[in-house]
């Protein structure tokens, strides 16, 4: 489970201070605010693509906030699919895991056989898709979500959330989404947090 | 940021007083035979410029002979050649040097690039040691720089046989003489040589010889960097005809007394070229071969020894278009060589000590005058 | 914000990068100054005081200038036709007019030479012509430059907006579309043409040195008396010229390369964003144009080739000419007073491996270290950034005359037997473009991918080879394909260097052939024929990076 406390960052002004998170196995939360309030920056600290000013992060009760980002075990996905264009669905999901099941992870995202698709032909949807189980594939101990849902039409958007709502919990995989659409919010996560 | 703007302020001012790693050529004596030390790696490598006579079946036969491996490190002229041995100078790049003459050898001896050859050597003739006569440099060509004409077309109707130097400032010889440089070429040098004497001797006209070449210089004389440029691409009278980069806009040239002779031989009797012998304008070229300060004298000497033996010195005459440096060896006969060739009657009288004391100073007063004019 | 780890491997590029490059340079200078004096006046004055140097600050202007317009009027038709016309091949025609831009200077020298030389249209009588022909020479070189900058813009112009002009009062004529359309539209890209041919024409040596005979640019010049540069109390005023000639030329490079960067900003901005599905007409009209635009581009490499077949016979009743192979032979078999061909293929190529293992890498990692400067110190990231650019102000016998200059000071006895030193030259010089090639290429990278890659666990020498490296693919080798290319065909700085027939490349190799004097029939043959073997492989160079070639870019490369 996560823990954060006391979590604080400014970059011109003041972002967040003092900010305390704590994450239960399987849970999902769900922060929300306006934009530019801090919210992608909390995650990214949470993962470690950004350090914060001050406070700490603990991750099954180790202390993860000088690790690399690479040994974080924390996944992400961001907001636009960022799906490598050289290489092909398959070629992109190998990159989360080499050896893993690639056509049991399609599955699980409802996208079957789309081994050899060329990624530049996903639409948006589709996309997020590939890269939730490219991201899973990793064994991520927490997965993180930065409005991936929010460059998607209304309908195709509620859809994806309640699909990947039901994997994440199907997996007992714990996750934070960051978004600003209060009903995307509320049907994705156990608890909304407001920044 | 200071730190950086501080550093690149102390590097600008380095670049003000500069060179306190550099240091001159050589302030001391040539080496003695004693301190000589050097390895026999059974090369030669030989510093020149494109020397005709160093055919490749000439240098192969010396390879043969002596068992030692040649090469040429070729430069454009005479002037390249002392510019490489002053900025090699110690280090053992190459082992002999060719191409020096009695105009430019005095600053390679100032400098101490040469040292002592052990070549057995015999029956050089007085007039090719006449020059210098040391043990550092051995002459092994000589012949006397002139003016040469076209013939066909300095034929008395466009243009008439010059007389005197003066007579090629006129409007007539207007971008029509070819000189080679004296910064760069050793003919040109020469020539340059002779007419400090023809000046000093001219009594028509009590001019300076720098006065001369500002002269020359307004009336667009052609300068070129090697005698090469001079007598093959724009000298009309020679073989340069048949070159592919021949231009032809010079009939008047300075090159040697007996190339006419050369043209003779080559086409078989008959040249329009001719030497134009007026007094005091020729000089008398000396040219020399050096073991080069820390190369490999073993290899440098031998050759030195082969380049002087009678079997290829006599043939100097045909395979470098010189006079042999060996006393009893004249050019051939056949084909009009030793005819067409003139032996000047007053070549000009400059000492190897007055040109030693002056060359320097003359260089600078030859740029002045040809920038002045 | 990121927290920057200078890593070791950046310090490391700074670091050699500056022992490198900028060293040579400054102990070069170091040396001229230490026996021309450190007195700027003296060496501005050397230029008219000297005979060698008289007039030839004169000269390099008027040429360069003349040769900046005859580019423009032979290179603007062309690209208007390219661009506002259909062709049939596009891309090859396109090809065949930009290709004389990357070939070496030598080849064109010969190609030029024998053109209009006795063996050719035998018109080369006098200054007058040779000039025209080193003008009509640059322009060739040079109307890629027009073509590369200028036609992209032609070409996908929204028709919408033309269509718009037309119906305007300030468009009713072709001269008002001209005057209010397509000039200040195209005027960035005219000028950056026009500026870059200035620099060539300005800089040209091997052109110069055998077109017009007699005549200098402060680049020929510098070479010419080089070797006698840099020994105390020895031909001053040489050093001086040297030293008044770089200043001469540092200045004017400088000022183009801030016009450069200025006009660059001016281009983007009007690059169209119109995607070319514009329907273009044909222009058999055109054929005009671009027929002799082709035959123009070709006829140098086509005489160069021929003539190395052809060999003179002369004897009492005249010349006739032969067609033989025994040009190639000479060529290739080496004798004491010359290597073969064999060997300076093998420097060349050896020379430009070399400098791709330096060049590239070292380029790349610069690149790197501009941008990860750029988020924590910007200062610091625009001063490497100037400091990578700075060999681009410094011209080729230049940059020869620092590593031989430098190199002496230094050690000279390990440098001289050191067989890899000229390739230093060669690595000053196509190190920037590496920058200048890569730093775009990684900027347009994603900062997102890596970032992505990092959250999926991915170490980084990984997500260098499995992403980085295969999103980079296409200017990789245009970088890797241009430094080949510089290699093989660098003159100047080769030339300057090896005097040494142990380490001569193939463009120095023509060069002495063709120098070699007398009346050997197969010498200028022979420099035809190793022409001929550059000319091959920088066209097959050539070849290569235009498949890579990123569509749409309108620069140079």
């Amino acid at each position: 489970m996560l823990r954060c406390s006391g979590l604080s960052k400014s970059f011109e002004k003041e972002l967040f201070s003092n900010f305390d998170l704590e994450l239960e196995p399987g849970e999902i939360i769900a922060i929300t605010g306006p934009s530019g309030c801090g919210k992608t920056t909390l995650l990214r600290c949470i993962c470690g693509l950004e350090k914060p000013d001050s406070g700490e992060i603990y991750l099954n009760d180790e202390n993860i906030g000088n690790t690399e980002t690479e040994l974080r075990g924390v996944g992400m996905i961001f907001q636009k699919p960022v799906l490598f264009p050289h290489l092909s669905v398959q070629g992109n999901l190998r990159l989360g895991d080499k050896t893993g099941d690639i056509e049991k992870a399609l599955l699980e995202v409802g996208l079957a056989d789309f081994e050899q698709r060329n990624v530049a032909s996903l639409s948006g949807g589709e996309g997020q898709r590939v890269a939730l189980a490219r991201a899973l594939l990793a064994e991520p101990k927490v997965l993180l979500l930065d409005e991936p849902f929010s460059s998607l039409d209304e309908d195709l958007a509620m859809k994806l959330v309640k699909d990947v709502r039901a994997i994440l919990k199907q997996r007992e995989c714990p996750a934070i989404l960051v978004t600003h659409n209060k009903r995307v919010a509320e049907e994705f996560a156990d608890s909304v947090i407001s920044m | 940021m200071y730190k950086f703007t501080a550093i690149v302020v102390l590097l600008i001012f380095n670049l003000a007083t500069p060179g306190c790693l550099t240091e001159s050529i050589d302030d001391g004596e040539p080496v003695k035979p004693e301190q000589y030390e050097y390895t026999d790696d059974g090369e030669l490598v030989i510093v020149t410029y494109d020397v005709y006579g160093l055919t490749d079946e000439m240098l192969e036969r010396f390879e043969n002979q002596s068992g030692y491996e040649v090469s040429l490190l070729k430069l454009d002229d005479s002037g390249s050649v002392l510019d490489h041995l002053l900025q090699h100078k110690g280090l053992q790049v190459a082992d002999l040097a060719i191409g020096l003459d009695n105009t430019y050898l005095q600053t390679a001896l100032d400098n101490n690039v040469f040292w002592e050859h052990n070549a057995l050597l015999n029956n050089i003739s007085d007039s090719a040691l006449q020059p210098y006569d040391g043990p550092l440099a051995v002459p092994f060509d000589q012949g006397y720089i002139c003016l040469n004409y076209d013939s066909e077309v300095v034929d008395g109707e466009n243009y008439s046989v010059p007389t005197s130097l003066w007579e090629l400032t006129s409007d007539e010889w207007k971008g029509k003489v070819a000189i080679p440089s004296p910064e760069t070429s050793s003919p040109g040098r020469a020539f340059m040589t002779a007419t400090t004497d023809y000046f000093a001797h001219d009594e028509d006209n009590q001019s300076e010889w720098t006065d001369w070449w500002s002269a020359m210089s307004s009336n667009e004389v052609i300068i070129t960097t090697g005698w090469s440029e001079a007598y093959e691409t724009r000298y009309t009278g020679g073989y340069g005809e048949w070159t592919d980069g021949h231009v032809g806009d010079a009939h008047i040239v300075v090159s040697y007394c007996h190339s006419p002779g050369v043209e003779s031989w080559y086409n078989g009797n008959w040249t329009k070229s001719a030497a134009l012998d007026i007094s005091r304008s020729s000089f008398h070229q000396v040219e020399y071969v050096a073991a080069i300060e820390g190369g490999n004298l073993d290899s440098a000497s031998a050759f030195i020894e082969y380049l002087l033996t009678p079997e290829i010195n006599s043939m100097m005459p045909i395979e470098n278009s010189m006079y042999s440096a060996l006393e009893g060896f004249d050019l051939p006969e056949e084909n009009g060589y030793r005819f067409n060739s003139v032996v000047p009657d007053e070549p000009a009288n400059v000492s190897s000590a007055t040109i030693a004391k002056n060359m320097e100073t003359w260089l600078e007063m030859w740029n002045n005058a040809m920038v002045d004019a | 914000m990121l927290e920057m780890k200078f890593k070791f491997s950046n310090s490391c590029a700074v670091l050699a990068y500056t022992l490198l490059v900028i060293l040579p340079l400054w102990l070069a200078l170091d040396r001229l100054i230490w026996v021309a004096g450190p007195n700027p006046i003296d060496w501005l004055s050397s230029l008219e005081r000297n005979y060698i140097a008289q007039g030839v600050v004169q000269f390099t202007f008027i040429q360069a200038l003349l040769s900046t317009l005859a580019t423009l009027a032979i290179g603007l038709p062309i690209a208007w036709q390219l661009g506002r016309y259909k062709w049939p091949l596009q891309s090859l025609t396109k090809a065949i007019l930009t290709m004389p831009f990357v070939m070496p200077s030598i080849v064109a020298a010969m190609g030029f030479l024998h053109i209009v030389g006795r063996a050719g249209l035998n018109i080369r009588i006098d200054e007058s012509t040779w000039f025209l022909t080193l003008i009509i020479a640059h322009a060739w070189f040079n109307m890629a430059l027009v073509i590369r900058f200028c036609e992209p813009v032609i070409s996908t112009l929204d028709p919408r907006l033309e269509e718009q002009m037309r119906l305007l009062p300030a468009g009713s004529n072709k001269i008002r579309r001209f005057r209010n359309l397509w000039a200040p539209l195209l005027a960035p890209s005219i000028a950056a043409a026009a500026c870059m041919t200035f620099v060539f024409s300005f800089t040209s040596f091997a052109l110069v040195r055998w077109i017009t005979l007699g005549e200098n640019t402060l680049e020929s010049v510098m070479a010419g008396i080089g070797s006698s540069a840099g020994i105390k109390g020895y031909m001053v005023s040489r050093n001086e010229i040297v030293l008044g000639s770089s200043m001469i030329q540092f200045t004017i490079l400088l000022l183009s390369l801030v016009l450069m960067s200025w006009l660059q900003q001016k281009r983007q901005s009007l690059l169209p964003q119109v995607s070319e599905d514009i329907v273009k007409k044909s222009n058999p009209r055109g054929w005009y144009v671009i027929g002799p635009g082709l035959i123009f581009a070709l006829s140098p490499l086509i005489a160069v080739f021929g003539a190395s077949f052809r060999i003179r016979n002369t004897d009492s009743s005249g010349t006739n000419y032969t067609w033989e192979t025994s040009g190639w032979e000479y060529a290739f078999t080496s004798s004491s007073s010359m290597t073969s061909a064999w060997d300076a293929l093998y420097n060349s190529l050896g020379y430009a491996a070399l400098t791709l293992i330096i060049a590239v890498p070292l380029g790349w990692i610069l690149a790197q270290t501009i941008l990860d400067l750029e988020e924590f110190n910007p200062k610091m990231a625009r001063a490497l950034d100037v400091l990578t650019m700075l060999p681009f102000a410094i011209s080729s016998v230049m940059i020869g005359l620092g590593v031989m200059l430098g190199m002496i000071k230094i050690d000279a006895e390990f440098f001289y037997s050191f067989w890899p030193t000229p390739a230093l030259a060669h690595v000053m010089i196509t190190t920037p473009f590496v920058v200048r090639i890569m730093l775009p290429a990684l900027r347009s990278i994603d900062p997102s991918y890596d970032e992505c890659g990092r959250t999926l666990g991915i170490p980084k020498w990984k997500r260098f080879i499995q992403i980085q490296l295969p999103m980079l693919r296409g200017s990789i080798l245009v970088a890797v394909i241009f430094t080949l290319a510089m290699s093989l065909g660098e003159f100047g700085a080769s030339w300057v260097v090896t005097r040494n027939s142990d380490w001569t490349t193939l463009p120095v190799m023509i060069d002495s052939l063709k120098s070699i004097p007398y009346n050997n029939s197969l010498t200028a043959p022979a420099a035809c024929a190793v022409s001929s073997v550059l000319m091959g492989i920088t066209l097959l160079l050539f070849t290569w990076a235009e498949k890579f070639r990123p569509a749409r870019d309108g620069g140079m490369f």
